[in-house]
């Protein structure tokens, strides 16, 4: 759709993107040492850190994902919320504390605490460079998407600012300036999301002024010539939502029926919302591509209930088919999502900006809470957008923007904002854990390269202008994936190649070194070739036909945790079993 | 490694009937909810939840959000009475 800027869009946004950067040199001044860049110090406060947790982990794929993904299919976006919040429960009760001990700056410290091997550390920085970079592309086409509605900027414009924004507050600050940019913006986007539900429940729901047909269907079509929208040229007049507006009052997603013919709710609680949205239907929209290129939008009419049930997107389709395998798609999606939190090198390495583990724990509470409060309102934002008739047919990552358009120009500007702060945030942390396992974990100790504290500093800094131009390229070739689609693939990877090295290091006497680099590279590569080889990378990044790729899928479904974890808990346990175990004279002693 | 052993213990139950809950949330979405594609029990409304109208796929979503927050306070709580402080 072609978009509307609003001048005070722009300047609330720039105000506050350029805030957030003033601070963040600010801060940076201060931190010059090694220690300061990794892990601020080790001093920053537990609560800060929590909310840090929270701004760190509510990444777009949280916020623009999956708001999203409900506006455009229901429920199945709240599984994702659901799962992204219980892989927090790993993290406290299983990984945090420990971590906190065994570690320095990165991830790879923690895992190689015992044994001083150069061949784990490589692994484990080839690992975390992998899983960070795999997070970074959805973030940055999260940023895409943000841009073209407010600045009405092309979406690669969007990438590149955010590339250029982050590397800058890495390259300058590290950690202190990471961690307040993501206390900010975790502080306000649960604020603001707060806001915004407030005024959903008391808009309730409205009918549009007639209801749709079944024949309202709406075209586009990509053409040497130009875009064509429902055959005429696209222009500011002809866009896909105006032929709606023009003849029943609103454009993509609206309700069809509410309960007791009643053509307005007026306000409702958070119960009878969802109450009354099951008894609604909704008018969604079904999107169909053809051999010559034009894409059909439907209206499909839907029950809210059958809205409020897993399976009506094609990630969750396996849900609803009576086949095994079909199903275990789901399961190991659901079960990468659990256990892919507590692997993920960004959130681990903020358990090293904190004192101790007593802090470690407090702080990951005080995340739970945040987090868990954002992803309560997810559901009444995506449901908001799904009917709030300003949805974007072509980009589900537009919802909850859009969604606050519909609240006046203010608001949107301010979610705007608040969410570009959002990919700042995920991305700095990211870009981070990328520099750290580059500088302190390859040059310093795998390549032995002699560097003092501001020389891996400088590695660093020089690792995250790559990484930040790397993810740029990346987010403007994955523009049109949704954006927590793209993070379920980073959750699986991070589950396979970290868990089970992470856990049985923790609590298994028996694992030696051999076993967590056999570990880590068979999850690694195992659940990075089958992504590689599933029908949903062939039909999603290489564009073929559904039937296509299934039919060329290497394996049976595109979900691969459910295998790929087992499979590196499986190595782990064989290859420290055929390798023997030394144990190190500061062990013994600490095990008296 | 010394482990303040009764935190562990501790966070491992709470770590066990969290697992416990959401393994009962999947399966039960994935074999307990539909036949032949459609909604028969389950999660859909069709298996009255204890708030009357909501589903269990809501009543159970929320109660995995906000349950996992309680066990987290119960954690921090108990955790800092045991005095193990690391």
């Amino acid at each position: 759709m072609i978009y509307e800027t609003s001048t005070l869009a722009i300047a609330v946004f720039a105000a506050f993107v350029g805030a957030v950067l003033a601070l963040s040199f600010w801060l940076g001044s201060r931190a010059k040492s090694a220690g300061g860049y990794f892990a601020a110090h080790g001093q920053v406060g537990w609560f800060v850190n929590g909310i840090a947790f929270a701004g760190d982990y509510l990444s777009a794929a949280s916020f623009l994902g999956i708001c999203g993904m409900i506006a455009f299919f229901g429920y199945d976006g709240f599984l994702y919320s659901i799962g992204y919040l219980a892989g927090w429960i790993v993290a406290l009760f299983v990984i945090a504390e420990p971590i906190k001990r065994l570690g320095k700056y990165t991830l790879a410290d923690a895992l190689n605490a015992r044994f001083q091997s150069r061949g784990l550390k490589l692994v484990a920085a080839i690992a975390t460079l992998v899983i960070s970079l795999f997070y970074l592309i959805p973030q940055m086409v999260g940023a895409g998407a943000l841009v073209k509605p407010l600045l009405g900027l092309p979406h690669w414009a969007g990438v590149a600012m955010v590339g250029v924004a982050v590397t800058v507050i890495v390259a300058t600050a590290g950690m202190v300036s990471t961690t307040w940019v993501q206390f900010i913006k975790g502080t306000l986007l649960v604020i603001v999301c707060t806001v915004v539900v407030g005024l959903i429940l008391n808009r309730g729901f409205t009918l549009p002024s007639a209801p749709i047909p079944a024949s309202a269907v709406q075209s586009l079509a990509v053409t040497p010539e130009g875009t064509l929208v429902n055959g005429a040229l696209r222009t500011r007049e002809n866009q896909l939502d105006a032929r709606l507006r023009a003849e029943y009052g609103t454009g993509f997603g609206s309700v069809a029926a509410l309960p007791d013919g009643a053509t307005s709710t007026g306000p409702l609680g958070p119960i009878t919302y969802l109450e009354t949205f099951a008894d609604s239907t909704v008018t969604t929209w079904k999107k169909a591509t053809d051999g010559a290129g034009v894409t059909t939008f439907t209206p499909v009419e839907r029950k809210g209930a059958d809205l409020l049930l897993p399976g009506a997107n094609p990630t969750f389709k396996g849900v609803r088919d009576d086949s095994l395998v079909a199903k275990l798609d789901f399961l190991s999606l659901m079960l990468a999502l659990f256990l892919g939190t507590a692997s993920l090198p960004h959130i681990l390495i903020r358990y090293y900006t904190v004192k101790d583990a007593a802090s470690a724990r407090k702080s990951t509470v005080v995340g739970i809470g945040a987090i868990g409060a954002f992803y309560v309102l997810t559901l009444y934002l995506g449901i908001g957008a799904m009917t709030s008739g300003a949805l974007d047919p072509t980009d589900s990552n537009m919802s909850a923007p859009l969604l606050a358009k519909t609240f006046g120009d203010g608001l949107f500007a301010v979610i705007s904002a608040v969410a570009f702060t959002t990919v700042l945030g995920t991305v700095s942390g990211l870009i981070l854990a990328g520099a750290g396992a580059v500088a302190h974990d390859l040059l310093k100790d795998v390549f032995q390269l002699k560097l003092d504290d501001r020389g891996q500093v400088r590695a660093a800094k020089i690792a995250s202008v790559a990484l930040g131009l790397g993810a740029v390229g990346l987010g403007i070739l994955f523009e049109k994936l949704n954006v927590t689609f793209l993070v379920g693939w980073a959750f699986n990877v991070a589950a396979s190649a970290n868990l089970p090295a992470l856990v049985m290091l923790l609590f298994w006497k028996r694992t030696t070194k051999e076993g967590i680099i056999a570990a880590i590279s068979v999850g690694l590569v195992t659940s990075l070739a089958w992504i590689l080889g599933s029908a949903d990378t062939l039909e999603k990044v290489f564009g073929y036909s559904a039937a296509d790729a299934s039919a060329r899928a290497l394996v049976p479904f595109s979900q691969p945790a459910i295998v790929t974890v087992p499979l590196g808990f499986l190595t782990l346990v064989v290859v420290s079993l055929l390798t023997p175990r030394v144990q190190r004279a500061s062990e013994r002693a600490a095990q008296v | 490694m010394s482990q303040p052993a009764r935190a562990n213990r501790l966070g491992l139950v709470l770590f066990t009937l969290y697992c416990i809950a959401y393994a009962a949330f999947v399966l039960i979405a994935a074999f307990g909810t539909f036949e032949d594609g459609k909604a028969t029990g389950g999660l859909a409304r069709e298996t009255p939840s204890f708030l009357g109208g909501l589903s269990w796929g809501i009543v159970g979503g929320f109660g995995l959000i906000i349950g996992a927050f309680i066990l987290a306070l119960l954690y921090a709580a108990f955790a800092r009475h045991d005095g193990v402080e690391a």
